[in-house]
């Protein structure tokens, strides 16, 4: 009934409008149509610049980490030498994976760094982070039965289910870096918590720019 | 179909007035919250909801059942309550009612009834709802229940005055779920539709998130972090069990019920990036719909199952997109506006959508329609998420942030009226209206 007292003050606005002749209807149209075609090659366009973007992104991040390596084996450091264990796990442990959990905590191999933050709505690995993925991906390539996690995270505005998604995408950003440098995919499974596990409380900032990380986990890590 | 409305007059409201009906109070097991009207319409149905003879016997918790109906149509914001008037005691039957006298206090729709105990203890409730200038009855009804579904037949009774005076189907009678994060504990809770009857099924440390109500209402599919990744389960609101949709490599996300009730489409990233699967509703037959390398997320199945609304990041920003649901072809982009559109929900009717537009920094629920490529804003918040319409397609209810805490608001599917739901403490988010019930024999 309400359905249909509408339809009669549709009709009557739009009998008003078809009064005012044909060809403003025309027009309309026409830029309906034109609207949506552009749309179509918008989109087309888009898909082939995010192609390209991607390819870019990757070009660049195979570049940064090359560069990296080739700094490292410039210094003398040889990746495959392996350190004394300071204070290793179990006391002095020197299993293979006591040998891991040593070396994650020796403040000089640059593993205690475990995250890497990223801009706004973006995945891109900034160059700041790359010597972060470098250390952990030479400590995988050197114990090859060694697993991580990493976990993508995101702030908390927007869509839950989309942030858990652009987590994803981070997460496999720094897996995706660590597969180039040689890494076996297999040792690595990339999780998202997207908006769900923040580190930081505040509305800010700030707080949001601590938020858009990827941690490098290692199950069975002891505290 | 006996009495005419003012459609006409609804078409040429005005600015909303601001009505605020003031917190209802909560009596539930689960951790409380209030509900308030925050506008409402300028012209609204006039209707006088009297005490029902008997009522006060059979009230629980000081509330009868005359003040849930009542409650519930105020919440609308579609209708104005009448006073009670002097005349006591309050007419019973339509031959009680003085139509002379309800004339001169201004009513228009009287609504009256009676509560009697039958000798098995159940509780027999009568209304008639009364048409004052043509003295005579619209509708009326008689309801054999238990005292303890009490609250539920004065919900049945608003549906049925709701229907009758608005031509739209009622959803006081259905249930609603969230999740609610006090401290460090998260509860998957459902209630009903005013809040009332709150209880969790789930409840733990870490988040639960995207519950979704199977098309029958007996079961909620929902994503778990309790494992340390997120996780799709399944839980039975009959026996309370659970069973693992989907618990693959990676991500495990975004359960969305085909219309049928047997299969989900969910959000996996087992082989690389987010795409949209499809899976039976025991975990089995799992089949891929999309194959990207960027991110498809948020399905949402067309109500006649044919086509589902996604989220994708193909066109370098989120974007909405439709497709078939089998994945055959190609998806059609549906927004075009600003950088950011996501959480699509198609309307009960599948002739529009409601979306998280992103403008400026501020994520507002808009509508828009299939065919057209413009859209319109409901909300003007900014921290709004996770929209839901009600069965009926008139209001869509959404999480949103006030000071820093998650809340719930509801606004009507033309943006005039609009609802705050707060948790007493902590957040309240991630809400998902319910099915309506299976539909009364009239």
């Amino acid at each position: 009934m309400r359905n249909a007292a509408l339809a009669v003050v549709l009709a009557f606005a739009l009998g008003a409008c078809a009064s005012q002749g044909q060809k403003g209807a025309d027009i309309e149209q026409r830029d309906l149509f034109d609207q949506q075609k552009s749309a179509a090659q918008q989109q087309q366009q888009n898909d082939a610049a995010r192609q390209e973007q991607i390819a870019r992104e990757q070009e660049e991040l195979k570049r940064q980490l090359e560069e990296q390596q080739r700094r490292q084996q410039g210094a003398g450091q040889d990746p495959a030498i392996v350190r004394p264990l300071s204070d290793g796990g179990a006391g002095g442990q020197t299993t293979l994976k006591g040998d891991v959990w040593g070396q994650l905590k020796d403040p000089a191999s640059g593993l205690a760094k475990r995250s890497v933050y990223y801009d706004y709505d973006s995945y891109s690995i900034k160059e700041e982070y790359v010597p972060v993925i470098d250390a952990h991906a030479r400590l995988l390539m050197q114990h090859t039965d060694t697993k991580i996690k990493v976990e993508g995270n995101c702030d908390d505005r927007g869509s839950r289910e989309y942030n858990l998604a652009l987590g994803q995408r981070r997460a496999d950003s720094v897996k995706r870096a660590m597969v180039l440098l040689g890494v076996s995919d297999k040792q690595i499974e990339t999780v998202s918590f997207g908006a769900e596990k923040p580190v930081a409380l505040g509305r800010d900032e700030e707080s949001w720019a601590k938020n858009r990380r990827s941690d490098i986990v290692y199950p069975g890590e002891p505290k | 179909m006996t009495r005419r409305i003012p459609f006409l007059r609804w078409l040429s409201r005005g600015l909303a007035a601001l009505i605020l009906a003031g917190a209802i109070p909560w009596s539930a097991s689960a951790q409380p919250i209030a509900i308030e009207i925050i506008g409402g319409g300028a012209n609204q149905i006039p209707i006088t909801i009297l005490p029902f003879t008997g009522e006060e016997r059979f009230a629980r918790d000081k509330e009868r059942i005359s003040q849930i109906i009542s409650a519930d149509l105020q919440r609308s914001g579609l209708f104005r309550l009448g006073t009670p008037g002097s005349v006591r005691p309050f007419p019973a039957e339509p031959r009680d009612v003085n139509y002379r006298y309800w004339k001169g206090e201004g009513a228009e729709t009287l609504v009256i009834g009676t509560i009697t105990e039958k000798s098995d203890g159940r509780a027999e409730v009568r209304f008639h709802m009364m048409d004052v200038a043509r003295q005579s009855q619209i509708l009326g009804f008689s309801y054999l229940v238990g005292t303890q579904s009490l609250r539920r037949t004065a919900h049945q009774i608003a549906d049925v005055i709701y229907e009758k005076l608005t031509g739209d189907v009622g959803v006081f009678a259905t249930k609603i779920c969230y999740v609610t994060k006090s401290d460090a504990r998260f509860e998957l809770q459902v209630s009903d539709a005013d809040g009332y009857n709150a209880d969790f099924i789930l409840a733990h440390k870490e988040p639960i998130i995207s519950p979704q109500w199977s098309p029958d209402g007996s079961r909620i599919a929902y994503v778990s972090f309790e494992r340390r990744k997120p996780i799709v389960f399944v839980h039975n609101l009959v026996d309370g069990t659970r069973t693992v949709l989907a618990n693959y490599e990676g991500s495990n996300s975004a359960p969305a019920w085909a219309p049928d009730g047997r299969r989900l489409a969910v959000v996996l990233t087992k082989d690389g990036t987010s795409n949209i699967y499809l899976i039976n509703a025991d975990g089995s037959g799992l089949t891929r719909l999309t194959n990207t390398p960027f991110i498809d997320t948020e399905p949402n199945f067309s109500p006649d199952g044919k086509y589902i609304l996604f989220t994708s990041d193909r066109a370098g920003s989120p974007q909405i997109y439709r497709m078939r649901a089998d994945g055959s072809g190609d998806a059609e982009r549906m927004t075009f506006e600003g950088n950011y559109n996501v959480t699509p929900r198609y309307a009960p009717d599948g002739k529009s959508f409601i979306f998280i537009h992103r403008s400026e920094g501020r994520f507002n629920v808009a509508v828009q329609e299939f065919g057209q490529s413009q859209m319109t804003l409901l909300t003007s918040g900014g921290l709004d998420q996770s929209p839901t319409f009600a069965p009926n397609g008139k209001m869509v209810l959404y999480a949103s942030e006030v000071k820093s805490r998650g809340i719930l608001a509801a606004v009507s599917s033309d943006g005039r009226i609009k609802q705050r739901i707060t948790a007493q403490s902590g957040d309240i988010r991630e809400p998902a209206w319910g099915p309506l019930p299976n539909r009364r024999k009239e």
